[in-house]
């Protein structure tokens, strides 16, 4: 098992900086740079400027540069926002964290019992009805619903704010300030949490399906076990295993914030940022993003093939 | 395309330019009274806004108003974009911040809502005979907001800093060519030869080139010495990235707080020389177009600005507690043709794709009766904007026709025309994914044998390819203009960022003597020569003026919007 992780972990850090060359690499090609859209720069300031931001240098030193920064914990300097790249992410990060948490919690929790509950009742109308809202909570584009939320509970029902993550003007601290932002956080919860429900309810029944059509669950009932413990216990364990893949997917997601969803509610979260600094060209922000997201992958799936084979013993035999 | 770059709104307005909040655009309020009338003028943006058929909608009942509204007694709320956090003119790097720093620091000069300038914290100005050089008077009661004066050293500090060879903001002061300016720069001299103070209140500034555009970049926003000068050593500007979130400046309000991301929060400035605003506390906050009208509903916002359609100003008219102007933005949007390809040299050729375009089709479709097609390449709402003796290229696919025949573009293989072996293809390059271009001008140029590709691109690849003129129609829209020249001057053939490369001596030395005097009314006569001179010759394909509309809360008075400062200049007089 030790010789297994560590393999895994060399592995980790090779990948993590192949990634991290062909993000430098494909961002550093794409036409234009942070200079050159702004038009109305005279080629003697432009020219000016990129040797200020060191943006004439060939490709390849410029990577280097930035490679020998990171190992310093450097991460850089934000061409548009004017400050360092760590305190601009952690100030948004973790406004995209909270809202991401609470709907990984609510989607996984729904989804396990919804999915669950679906499968030992196949082709009911309960498993009819489940089905038929979780595709279509699924179907709906995330701004049409959004919108759609915002006018009834927003503007119509005026019960929920429009957007933002506190009111105008406000002061309120402490235990105030976590009810007020609570209240905000209600719509893009629910909206993140019905798009993403769907396909988890179907990786569970799916999950669940196969496994109580086995051998051993027939076994378990005919010991004359109750039946919630026969799906609990025996069953759910094993059909929940193929889901930690996805659980550890899940990693990045909780921090990359999602962009239509925070446009929409106003939610200061990081997602904005990221969109920003693409159509900018702001490659330090850029990098230091996409590679933070990128461990995070790496990670997740390294946490995944640990937890793995700690749960499943057919996996370490191997 | 250059249009206003430099100044605070133009920076990210070249980008996206899809219903920006608080790039605020025409207005032309009847009721200003506070503005002095300009007699001739005057008349020339009455004929103006007619022609753009400016609307205005009154609040009829106030009783409707939300309770988050009238539950505001001192406090005005207005909608912004995308703020980043850098408060500080010159160093900001994103233009919704420069919106953030209007309220905090004033500039010695801004501009009225006819574009001319207007003493701020300087109380006149005189230039020289020979146009070089400008004496600021500034005012004795201008203070910052910590009590200390406004002094000639301030802005000679200013001035001098934009100088600094570490700076790399978007201000670019060779521009003005102050004498001794490049000196500084370069290590040679250890001041700024034509910039001299004369006493607190007075000083003089000599540059070497008479530029019409120099007294804006002059007379900006004025940063205290002894706040943001204290620690400066020539070639390092680091200390000031400590400063850019505590700023202090001249202007009626101080800042008191950033949420970010959602956001910005002042109080009136009790030091202000035009005495304190009216209403308390002023809150930017931070909004997004798709909700912004949802927002303004449920009485989140006092003020807004929508891009103006029947949905937004029909819903906005039955809100009954708003007061709208639908009126024209101070920017166009324009096709760059690149005339070094052999089948754009020709002016007729130009000519024949104008005439064969159907804009009004365009601008009906994008704009649904709330825009216009564009005639000369200045926003109607500017001074300078002047129409008359101008041709219209009213769609006319026959005289297309005969213009491209004449300049011996035959019809050949598969119906495209071609001349010299070269086929009429026009390759045209959008970033909007819904441009209303691609399909009318499919059609219209199919039918008189051009043949026409549209490509979805990204906008930062069309602007890599507009500057290495590897295009051949491009689609973009100026920023906000604040000066005529902006949108013409590079067009003049020796211009480095001459992205049509358009070339016509007569236009070169009317772009040369627009920005070569200080007198607006001869900038006028020339400008209206140089707009006349486009339409014979016309270097690209002129689209669109669009409109807005823009909603103020009923219970809030003594707000005037305008096209050049935005709600920037009537912050002081707001009242609840």
């Amino acid at each position: 098992m030790k010789q297994y992780v560590l393999q895994r972990f060399i592995q980790m850090i090779i990948i993590l900086f192949g990634t991290s060359f062909i993000i430098f690499f494909l961002f550093a090609m794409l036409p234009g740079d942070y200079i050159d859209s702004n038009l109305s720069l005279t080629p003697e300031r432009a020219q000016e400027l990129k040797a200020l931001y060191g943006l004439d240098q060939p490709m390849l030193q410029r990577y280097f540069t930035w490679l020998g920064n990171v190992f310093q914990g450097n991460l850089g300097y934000s061409l548009k926002h004017q400050e360092s790249v760590t305190s601009l992410l952690n100030k948004y990060v973790w406004n995209s964290f909270i809202v991401a948490l609470l709907a990984l919690f609510l989607t996984w929790t729904i989804a396990l019992l919804t999915g669950v509950l679906s499968a030992i009742k196949q082709y009911s109308l309960l498993d009819g009805i489940v089905t038929f809202f979780v595709f279509a909570a699924m179907s709906f584009p995330s701004f049409f619903i959004s919108l759609l939320f915002i006018k009834w509970f927003g503007v119509d029902l005026k019960i929920l704010p429009v957007g933002g993550m506190i009111d105008t003007g406000s002061n309120s601290t402490g235990f105030a300030y976590i009810l007020e932002v609570g209240k905000h956080m209600i719509l893009p919860v629910t909206i993140l949490t019905l798009l993403s429900i769907g396909s988890l309810t179907r990786y569970f029944r799916t999950g669940m399906l196969e496994v109580i059509r086995q051998d051993y669950i027939r076994t378990a009932r005919a010991k004359g076990l109750k039946e919630s413990v026969v799906i609990f216990k025996h069953a759910l364990k094993n059909a929940i295993l193929p889901v930690i893949t996805l659980l550890a997917f899940e990693l990045p997601g909780l921090f990359s914030g999602a962009i239509i969803m925070e446009q929409i509610f106003n939610w200061p979260g990081v997602g904005r940022i990221q969109l920003e600094s693409v159509s900018f060209r702001d490659y330090p922000v850029l990098m230091a993003f996409t590679l933070f997201l990128s461990c995070l992958t790496i990670i997740g799936n390294f946490l995944a093939d640990v937890t793995y084979a700690a749960v499943d013993p057919r996996i370490r035999l191997k | 395309m250059n249009g206003g770059l430099g100044m605070k709104k133009g920076i990210s307005g070249l980008i996206l330019l899809i219903g920006l909040l608080l790039l605020l655009s025409a207005c032309a309020l009847s009721s200003s009274g506070d503005e002095e009338t300009k007699d001739s003028e005057q008349k020339k943006d009455d004929v103006t806004v007619e022609k753009a058929e400016e609307k205005s909608y009154k609040a009829t009942d106030l009783s409707v108003l939300p309770d988050k509204t009238k539950a505001r007694k001192d406090t005005f709320v207005a909608g912004i974009s995308a703020p980043g956090g850098v408060f500080l003119p010159y160093f900001y790097e994103n233009g919704w911040d420069g919106n953030v720093t209007t309220p905090i620091f004033s500039p010695l000069v801004d501009l009225d809502k006819d574009g001319k300038p207007v003493p701020i914290l300087a109380e006149s100005w005189d230039t020289s005979k020979d146009q070089l050089t400008y004496t600021f008077h500034l005012r004795k009661n201008a203070k910052f907001s910590d009590g200390s004066p406004v002094t000639a050293d301030d802005v000679a500090f200013t001035l001098t800093l934009l100088h600094d060879p570490a700076y790399t903001g978007y201000q670019d002061i060779s521009l003005a060519e102050i004498k001794g300016g490049k000196e500084y720069k370069e290590g040679k001299a250890k001041s700024i030869e034509g910039i001299k103070v004369l006493d607190d209140q007075r000083i003089e500034i000599t540059t070497e080139k008479v530029n019409a555009k120099a007294l804006l970049i002059l007379g900006g926003q004025v940063l205290s010495k002894a706040y943001y000068g204290k620690d400066y050593e020539y070639g390092k500007l680091d200390y000031l990235k400590e400063l850019y979130s505590k700023p202090l400046g001249a202007g009626p309000y101080v800042f008191s707080k950033y949420v970010p991301g959602q956001e910005i929060r002042y109080t009136a400035n009790g030091k202000y020389y035009n005495g304190k605003p009216k209403t308390e506390n002023l809150i930017y906050k931070i909004i997004d177009k798709a909700t912004s009208l949802q927002q303004f509903e449920t009485g989140e916002l006092d003020y807004a600005s929508f891009p103006a359609d029947d949905d937004t100003v029909g819903q906005l008219e039955s809100l009954k507690f708003a007061n709208v102007q639908v009126a024209p933005v101070n920017d166009y949007g324009l096709i760059y043709v690149n005339n070094t390809r052999p089948q754009f040299k020709d002016k007729e050729v130009r000519q024949a794709l104008l005439y064969g375009m159907d804009r009004q089709k365009i601008v009906d479709v994008r704009f649904k009766g709330f825009g216009q097609v564009a005639d000369v390449p200045v926003s109607p709402v500017s001074w300078a904007y002047d129409n008359e003796g101008v041709t219209q290229y009213e769609f006319d696919a026959k005289k297309a026709k005969e213009l491209l025949d004449k300049a011996g573009w035959k019809i050949g293989e598969n119906g495209i025309r071609e001349k010299d072996g070269v086929q009429l293809k026009i390759r045209y390059l959008t970033a909007d994914a819904e441009d209303a271009v691609i399909p009318i001008a499919k059609e219209n140029y199919s039918d008189i044998g051009i043949q026409f590709e549209p490509e979805i691109t990204d906008f930062n690849a069309l602007v890599s390819k507009l500057s290495a003129k590897e295009y051949d129609f491009a689609a973009v829209s100026t920023s906000q203009i604040l000066d005529p020249s902006d949108t013409v001057e590079d067009l003049s053939t020796d211009n480095p960022n001459n992205y049509v490369g358009y070339s016509n001596p007569k236009v070169d030395k009317l772009i040369q003597e627009g920005l070569g005097t200080l007198d607006i009314e001869k900038r006028k006569g020339l400008y209206h020569e140089l707009y006349k001179e486009f339409t014979q010759d016309p270097p690209y394909i002129l689209i669109h003026y669009r409109q807005s509309a823009r909603a103020i809360s009923g219970q809030i008075e003594g707000l005037v919007p305008d096209n050049y400062t935005g709600i920037g200049s009537s912050l002081p007089n707001i009242s609840i």
